[in-house]
């Protein structure tokens, strides 16, 4: 399948609003030792906006994330929040963070780390004490605030570790794996959770491998890999803009073949309805059939219509099929590893 | 704020661990058998004395058993300021639980210091009670009074804060494992330097007194030890102990030099400090 994808961040991603990039980096590099594991990242995330930070295991993200909260330095490059560099402690007190592993001090009570990140987080006492009930009432821990996070199943560590992360009432949140330990009604919750605070105008910064669920959530998406971004840009622009087309035929045959392949890539060939070893089936034939074609867009599809009725097959359906994320993730990390 | 927010925190977790429950009560067991023991030895003194008058009787043993249960004081103190401190840094960020904290507007010096400020703390008062206790147990026991008790205590003190702030240097570049080697192995190397001191010094040997003044400067929690241990020394057992050349080991004979009390202060400042310049600079 060709697919005809950009390796390069759009400059109209890279700035892609007027307003104070909520999440900046510019040529960012992280090298440990020999190993270069940021290789000259550039992204923005716009103030407001669920953005999907994916990739797979290896190419970056967790270290992107750590520079970001000012746990790791960068080797080179820039990275700022709120226009301020990552370490300042004014743009820190903006932001909230779930970190991947969402290990916590778990001799305290969920209400108990609320109160001490709060504390942190430059809150007053009567803040943390009225925001307590509400956020752990929030992510699903009502009636178990004043239980020791040592007590707590992993899904409802991780439940803590969202409260204190949106505790302190922050502009931008990292999720680092959010729904990693949740079931599917905790995950749904979680989803429910960000839209929620995109509602409220937060922006969120998720990183996860659960590509339905960004897809689900999020309005764009960044994919790295081996440090680099490789594509970026609104979700729904990467999905619309990749599509394919599938022709459903009585037969197909290698003319037909040769007659759609100047029309569009042919992805795949499914034969339908014909038993192997079939007297009736010709060599070379089948009856009923799919064929996939790889399309940049719909535009094609009258076309495509023509070349199939004018050789005297019958067309019985055409059906255009949106690429998933998972696709066009998996596309285009086996493009890099070409 | 923030540095105390951490101390407080810091000590929430000692209390929830239930390390100051247990320090009290092994503490009150130790204190329970000290005065046992010193009740018993010194109720029969008459066989033990000899020729001593009971004033010198009372010396003796008051500057014996006083400066034994202060050193095995100072030991538990060394102890617990290693085991404090050991993980109190590298532990957390072993198990990622620092990283949302430091995520927080928060200098990571100011996590540093907090910690120290909380177990310094937590030392102090445990030397503090304890070596008061001691003492006090020493004085109702058999009438000793301790020449110095306040200079002793403040000392011992500063000696296990000395450990304390080694151990959570090494917290900051180390693993835990291997900060706890480290530092278990300075400390028995400042002890052992003490004795070569000690014995270079009866021997007059330059060369051991050398080396144990370089293991001093090294880590010189056993040399601030010998200067505590001095001013709970009667005059009347330095009299003999000088006269006779011979003492009790592992303890000073003579005042600690300001020098040593001057690096002793200056110490944990500067290791201190450059626990949080190596901890801010590194990737966590």
């Amino acid at each position: 399948m060709s697919l005809n994808l950009s390796a390069e961040p759009q400059a109209a991603d890279v700035v892609a609003h007027t307003a104070i990039p909520a999440i900046e980096t510019v040529g960012l590099r992280k090298v440990y030792g020999r190993t270069a594991v940021l290789h000259d990242l550039t992204l923005a995330v716009a103030p407001g906006e669920v953005f999907g930070f994916l990739g797979p295991n290896g190419a970056g993200k967790t270290t992107t994330v750590k520079i970001l909260m000012g746990l790791v330095r960068p080797t080179g490059g820039e990275a700022r929040i709120f226009g301020q560099p990552t370490g300042d402690r004014e743009a820190r007190r903006r932001v909230g963070y779930l970190p991947e592993n969402f290990r916590f001090h778990d001799w305290m009570t969920g209400a108990k780390l609320l109160d001490f990140h709060g504390r942190l987080a430059g809150l007053s006492a009567q803040e943390r004490r009225a925001r307590i009930p509400d956020v752990i009432r929030r992510v699903g821990l009502a009636g178990r605030g004043d239980a020791r996070i040592r007590t707590y199943s992993k899904g409802m560590t991780q439940r803590i570790g969202l409260a204190q992360a949106i505790f302190h009432s922050p502009d931008l949140v990292l999720l680092d794996e959010p729904t990693s330990a949740l079931d599917p009604v905790g995950r749904r919750e979680v989803r429910d959770l960000i839209r929620s605070l995109r509602d409220d105008g937060i922006t969120v910064f998720l990183n996860s491998h659960l590509l339905s669920e960004v897809e689900m959530v999020c309005d764009r998406v960044a994919i790295i890999d081996r440090g680099r971004v490789v594509r970026s840009g609104p979700l729904g622009e990467l999905l619309s803009g990749v599509s394919e087309l599938r022709v459903m035929v009585d037969r197909v045959d290698d003319e037909l073949l040769s007659a759609l392949s100047h029309v569009a890539d042919v992805a795949a060939v499914e034969e339908i309805g014909s038993e192997p070893g079939s007297a009736q089936r010709a060599p070379g034939t089948a009856q009923g059939a799919t064929v996939t074609l790889a399309v940049t867009d719909l535009e094609i599809a009258p076309l495509v219509a023509e070349t199939v009725m004018r050789r005297g097959y019958q067309l019985f359906g055409l059906v255009p099929v949106h690429r998933t994320l998972e696709e066009l993730f998996m596309d285009l990390i086996e493009d890099g590893e070409r | 704020m923030n540095t105390l927010t951490i101390a407080r925190f810091t000590i929430q977790e000692a209390i929830s661990r239930r390390l100051i429950l247990a320090g009290a009560v092994l503490s009150l067991a130790f204190l329970g058998l000290f005065a046992l023991g010193f009740g018993l030895i010194y109720h029969n003194d008459s066989e033990l004395s000899g020729p001593l008058s009971d004033t010198q009787a009372q010396a003796m043993f008051g500057t014996v058993m006083s400066v034994l249960g202060l050193y095995a004081i100072n030991f538990l103190a060394g102890f617990l300021a290693l085991f404090l401190s050991v993980g109190a840094i590298s532990s957390e960020i072993e198990s990622g639980a620092l990283h949302a904290v430091l995520a927080r507007p928060l200098r990571r010096a100011e996590f540093v210091v907090g910690r120290w400020l909380a177990y310094a703390g937590l030392i102090g008062v445990y030397v503090g009670l304890m070596a008061g206790s001691l003492l006090l147990a020493a004085r109702l026991i058999s009438g000793y009074a301790t020449p110095d008790p306040v200079r002793a205590t403040l000392l011992m003190m500063l000696a296990a804060i000395v450990l304390l702030t080694v151990s959570l240097f090494g917290s900051t570049v180390m693993s835990t494992l291997a900060n706890g080697v480290v530092v278990f192995s300075l400390f028995g190397l400042a002890w052992l330097a003490g004795i070569i001191e000690l014995i270079g010094g009866a021997l007059s040997n330059e060369a051991m007194l050398n080396i144990g003044t370089a293991v001093s400067l090294l880590i010189p929690s056993d040399a601030i030890w010998r200067g505590a241990s001095f001013y709970v020394l009667s005059p009347l057992y330095l009299a003999g102990a000088s006269a006779s050349h011979e003492g009790i080991p592992f303890v000073g004979h003579s005042p600690p030099a300001t020098a040593m009390v001057v690096w002793g202060l200056l110490y944990p400042l500067v290791v201190l400090g450059v626990a949080t310049v190596t901890f801010s600079r590194r990737d966590l």
